[in-house]
């Protein structure tokens, strides 16, 4: 078959930073181009060693860099096809000038996912892996790379593999009671069938349970910044954002009653939301004299109330308060450099003491200044509790959900299961329990992005003898 | 003589004679070629037709006016409804036969169906003639025999079984090895399977005091839906287990089987495996069971059906003679293997039209499946086809919400086969919609359409669709009162009602059985035949189910609406997988949904080959 895809070539590190940059070539040319960029140094290359080999411009004939290659001979390297990997010194002028005597050597940029691309058209990952990667790529934190990195390894995939596994277990049970009557083996009681169902779904329940926290891995969790005007909310904004912004271009909101702002806490993505000195009437709860970006104020994670230390409690605070939901919101006192504790003279400058039974929980109200950072550390520390509770225990070694579509599928697969256990506990007739099993599969299918009924006999031919 | 015809058929087993029938039917001038006419409509194998799915496509041959149905009616020794234990949606009618009945019935058919002749003779080549035609290589004109004979026709059938250079390893029937030669020089694709039989006994031979006895079934089933034979006398049939005896042997022989000792290449059916392969792969099993079955009213001789082997004579005694009742056993005829010729039919259209040559189309064992159900169903299709297709006429598609015969033949041309095709109810995505007792009203009006039935026929199904017609009317203007619908209930312990209920609200509770509500009021006993009764019950019943099935279906059938044209250059549609490319490249399937069930061909390969079909018209233009 005619199939000749071109040789293509790119940066794998980002650019900039590092003191390496990786170049990667994938393609029929990759070894060719390797070839005449090393020149004698070719010769005693093995694939899938790294070696350090000085590299040539062919062209110019001048040396481009002291580098370490290895190279790939396909199918068995990422692309599937033959990949070269060249370690250069990082910087811009280095890598580049390895790119673009690539380039004059018959290579083509790549485009943007393209090596992914090429992998998963080779079948060398399926698409859960492929999003994985695309994630690993534009990860917003290190966590959101771990994560986006056990998907790689197939976490996500295995765990959903082994149930499909199972599922077509299952519907081969109910294919040897349905299409071989009159065999060797008894078939298989309706309870059994029902519990098996049942222990399916609850797999399927685990892994369901990861995606709000998995899902918010690739959106970022919002935190809600509110308070009255000059709580000390946009000082706070700038400590946090200051020194872990994670990006470097700000994203306002689509109204101009909010700045948001991607950031990385204790490893976790977050969008940290402030009315950030935008004074309109929108961004402020009327008449309360608050300050909060209001369209998050339901979506939030975590809203962060501050109040300043050294100021009085109104009564539309306490109202306020007592309207957040405790189990996500924390109860800051901005400017604690200013209180008394500080040792400062103007002890006596304290406002009024936190009325009794507001907060909202054993650690509030925390006592933070954006000015000495005092706190600091359990702010972002509480903060990574609060909205990745469960990912933090539970960890991300048994796939985590974080994408809809991922999750859909589950849910659609959840509910085919639990109908179908159900069913046979009332006495349904097990050819009809069975309709739910396809839609469960498929459901499942749909996530890895395979299809394959066949393997439901296969499944049967070697667990039972059958036939006559 | 006569040398010139609409359509010829090849063959005279279970796919050629339904074919010819089907083709004359339909009004096609049509031949049947056999080099025994002796043997039309031959049970080489077991001689039983039916069983799980099975079953319902010799209901749907029969719905679609083809011969099988009746002909088991009129050779029936004993019948059982498979699966009867559990819900009607999966039974599965299976019947004994007469081993020398059911042909003789085959051959009144035939010789009974209008413009159909007969003829015997070895066919040795296809006359062809090879023009490039577009996407085709050129047309079949007839065919030509062995004493040098040429006829001519616009449509030939090809149903030669297991025949294309049929090696039989120990005894066996005479092979077409000219006609296989001829039809690999064309340049089809070929492949190789093997298949089994087992031994069959002298009756008298056997002590049936240490047998278990299995009655047939006490209902009169009759697979016909439009004709009524005579039913004859039933037999039973005999039940029993081997032991680590016959292990013994059978391991201590294993070098001298032909299909463990090398000497056979092809790949074998998973579901009908030899004793050999019972024993090797599944070591750990105890006991196998076995049934002795008549092979006929006026003989003794049973077949022993669970003991397919290609071991010497000598074995095959010795390991009968180590079962229960069977120790002084005499063999009447030795089981063997044997190993045939198949194209694979992924080179074939959903017609059975063989996608290169105008006219020719292949059908049963030669497309690479087992069984004579599955061989007479598409004998049928392609018959039909073939006359069709003469006839200028919309060719007969099935789809796989309407018959396992569809079902079979979607499978065979797209997924393609890797050992010997069996229909099972797994195959099918609509279990629920395709039963033995609807196979009229899903077919019927099809076969009407098709000219498939003839005029008896089609005044049956028009009787027979009035009978459902009156159930479903009484279904709905009837209401049963409190008394009446509590005794009912009471009986199969159903909480009672309080007030009058129309009798298909009560018939949708699981336990309360249609008969019932039928007797008790009273007007409309005997006013439906037990199969309708059976198949309302069901959609009633179940109408959840059938409906969610059905809604699935509509869903599928939409999605195959998308059609892809069929000079798609598929290596050249680079957003697909290399494995996706490849695949559609030989099956060329005609809809988006056939696709999709191409093995290698993934979810986001079927999205972008949206994209690209509509790239490509776009592009054409």
């Amino acid at each position: 078959m005619e199939m000749a895809p071109d040789t293509i070539v790119a940066r794998a590190t980002a650019p900039g930073v590092g003191a390496v940059a990786l170049v990667r070539l994938s393609g029929p040319d990759a070894v060719g181009i390797l070839k005449a960029l090393l020149g004698e140094g070719f010769r005693g290359l093995e694939p899938r060693v790294a070696s350090l080999r000085s590299l040539y411009d062919p062209v110019a004939d001048e040396l481009l860099d002291r580098a370490v290659v290895t190279f790939f001979p396909g199918p068995a390297s990422y692309t599937g096809e033959d990949v070269v990997e060249i370690s250069t010194h990082g910087g811009e002028l280095v890598p580049s000038g390895v790119i673009e005597a690539c380039a004059s050597l018959g290579a083509r940029r790549a485009l943007p996912g393209e090596f992914t691309q090429r992998a998963y058209l080779n079948g060398k990952l399926d698409l859960v892996q492929a999003e994985a990667i695309h994630d690993l790529i534009e990860g917003r934190s290190p966590m959101a790379r771990r994560t986006a990195l056990h998907q790689m390894e197939g976490g996500l995939s295995q765990r959903i593999a082994a149930i499909r596994d199972g599922l077509i277990g299952l519907e081969a049970l109910l294919v040897h009671h349905l299409d071989f009557p009159d065999e060797d083996d008894p078939p298989v009681s309706t309870g059994e069938l029902a519990q098996r169902g049942d222990t399916l779904a609850e797999g399927l329940e685990r892994l369901l349970s990861t995606a709000p926290e998995g899902m918010l891995l690739r959106e970022g969790a919002l935190a809600v910044l509110a308070g009255p005007p000059n709580a000390g909310k946009s000082s706070l904004f700038n400590a946090i954002v200051g020194s872990e912004r994670a990006i470097v271009t700000e994203t306002p909101g689509t109204t101009r009653d909010a700045i948001e702002v991607p950031v990385s806490i204790g490893g976790f993505p977050f969008r940290l939301i402030d009315t950030a000195g935008i004074r309109s009437r929108a961004g402020e709860v009327e008449r309360l004299g608050i300050e909060v970006a209001l369209r998050y104020l339901d979506q939030a994670q975590v809203v962060l109330y501050c109040h300043r230390i050294t100021e009085a409690w109104g009564p539309e605070e306490l109202d306020f308060l007592a309207g957040l939901d405790p189990a996500r919101s924390i109860l800051l006192l901005t400017c604690s450099d200013e209180g008394a504790d500080e040792g400062a003279p103007g002890g006596d400058r304290d406002g009024d003491p936190v009325p009794a039974g507001v907060g909202f929980g054993s650690a509030d109200p925390m006592r933070v200044s954006a000015h000495s950072g005092e706190g600091l550390d359990r702010l972002r520390e509480r903060l990574a509790g609060l909205a990745f509770a469960g990912l933090r225990i539970r960890g991300v070694d048994g796939g985590v959900v974080t994408r809809r579509r991922q999750r859909d599928g589950i849910e659609g697969a959840l509910g085919e299961l639990r109908t179908f256990s159900a069913a046979l506990r009332r006495g349904v007739p097990v050819e009809l329990a069975a309709t739910h099993l396809r839609p469960a599969e498929s459901a499942l299918e749909e996530v890895l992005g395979i299809i394959d009924p066949e393997e439901v006999l296969d499944r049967v031919f070697r667990e039972f003898c059958v036939g006559k | 003589m006569e040398t010139s015809y609409d359509v010829i058929v090849v063959g005279g087993g279970h796919a050629g004679t339904e074919a010819a029938a089907a083709s004359a039917r339909i009004g096609a001038r049509t031949l049947l070629i056999s080099p025994d006419l002796g043997r039309l409509g031959q049970m080489s194998c077991n001689p039983a037709i039916g069983g799980v799915a099975k079953g319902v496509v010799a209901r749907e041959i029969d719905a679609l006016g083809g011969l099988m149905g009746r002909a088991t009616d009129a050779s029936s020794i004993h019948f059982r409804m498979l699966n009867r234990s559990k819900g009607p949606a999966v039974w599965g009618p299976r019947a004994q036969c007469d081993r020398g009945l059911y042909p003789r019935a085959i051959r009144r058919f035939l010789d009974e169906t209008p413009g159909l002749d007969l003829f015997q003779e070895m066919v040795t080549g296809l006359l062809l003639d090879e023009v490039s035609m577009g996407a085709r290589d050129g047309r079949v004109r007839g065919v030509r025999t062995r004493g040098g004979l040429e006829f001519r026709a616009e449509s030939v059938v090809v149903t030669t079984g297991t025949f294309l250079r049929g090696r039989i390893h120990i005894g066996g029937e005479g092979a077409s090895v000219e006609l296989a030669r001829g039809l690999e020089e064309t340049g089809l694709t070929m492949g190789r399977f093997k298949t089994g039989t087992p031994p069959r006994i002298d009756g008298r031979s056997v002590d049936y005091e240490r047998l278990e006895i299995q009655p047939g079934d006490e209902i009169d089933y009759r697979f016909s839906a439009y004709t009524r034979e005579p039913r004859l006398e039933q037999r039973p049939c005999w039940m029993l287990w081997t032991g680590p005896a016959l292990r013994t042997v059978v391991e201590d022989n294993l070098k001298r089987s032909a299909l463990y000792g090398g000497e056979i290449s092809g790949r074998g059916p998973r579901y009908c495996p030899s004793i050999e392969d019972k024993v090797v792969r599944f070591p750990d099993a105890e006991r196998h069971k076995v049934f002795l079955e008549p092979e006929g009213l006026e003989t003794t001789e049973l077949y022993v059906n669970g003991l397919s082997t290609s071991l010497p004579a000598d074995v095959q005694r010795a390991f009968l003679q180590t079962l229960p009742g069977l120790e002084r056993v005499r063999l009447t005829k030795v089981g063997y293997a044997i190993e045939y010729d198949y194209f694979p039919p992924e080179q074939l259209r959903a017609t059975l039209e063989v996608r290169r040559f105008e006219g020719l189309y292949f059908a049963g064992q030669i497309n690479g499946t087992t069984g004579y159900e599955e061989a007479a169903g598409q004998g049928l299709v392609a018959g039909a086809n073939a006359a069709l297709r003469v006839r200028g006429r919309d060719p007969l598609v099935l789809g796989r919400d309407e018959a396992y015969i569809g079902v079979m033949i979607d499978d065979l041309v797209t997924r393609g086969v890797d050992e010997p095709y069996r229909l099972f109810t797994s195959r099918a995505e609509f279990r629920l919609l395709l039963r033995h007792d609807n196979a009229v009203e899903r077919l019927g009006e099809l076969g009407v359409e098709s000219g498939l039935l003839d005029r008896g026929q089609e005044e049956a199904l028009r009787a027979r669709e009035g009978e459902r017609a009156r159930l479903e009317g009484w279904l709905d203007e009837t209401r049963i009162g409190i008394a009446e619908a509590n005794v009912i209930l009471d009986e199969v312990g159903e909480s009672r009602v309080s007030e009058a209920r129309p009798v298909r609200e009560l018939l949708k509770r699981p336990a309360v059985p249609l008969d019932a509500l039928l007797r008790s009021c009273g007007d409309a006993e005997g006013l439906v035949g037990a199969e309708i009764q059976s198949s309302v019950e069901v959609e009633v019943k179940y109408e959840g189910y059938v409906a969610r099935e059905r809604e699935r279906a509509e869903r599928l059938r939409r999605q195959a609406g998308f059609a892809l044209p069929e000079d798609l250059p598929y290596p050249e549609l680079k957003t697909l997988s290399f494995e996706g490319r490849e695949k559609l490249q030989r099956v060329r399937p005609e809809s988006l949904a056939q696709a999709g069930r191409i093995p290698g061909v993934s979810a986001s390969d079927l999205q972008n080959l949206v994209m690209e079909v509509k790239r490509w018209r776009a592009g054409a233009r």
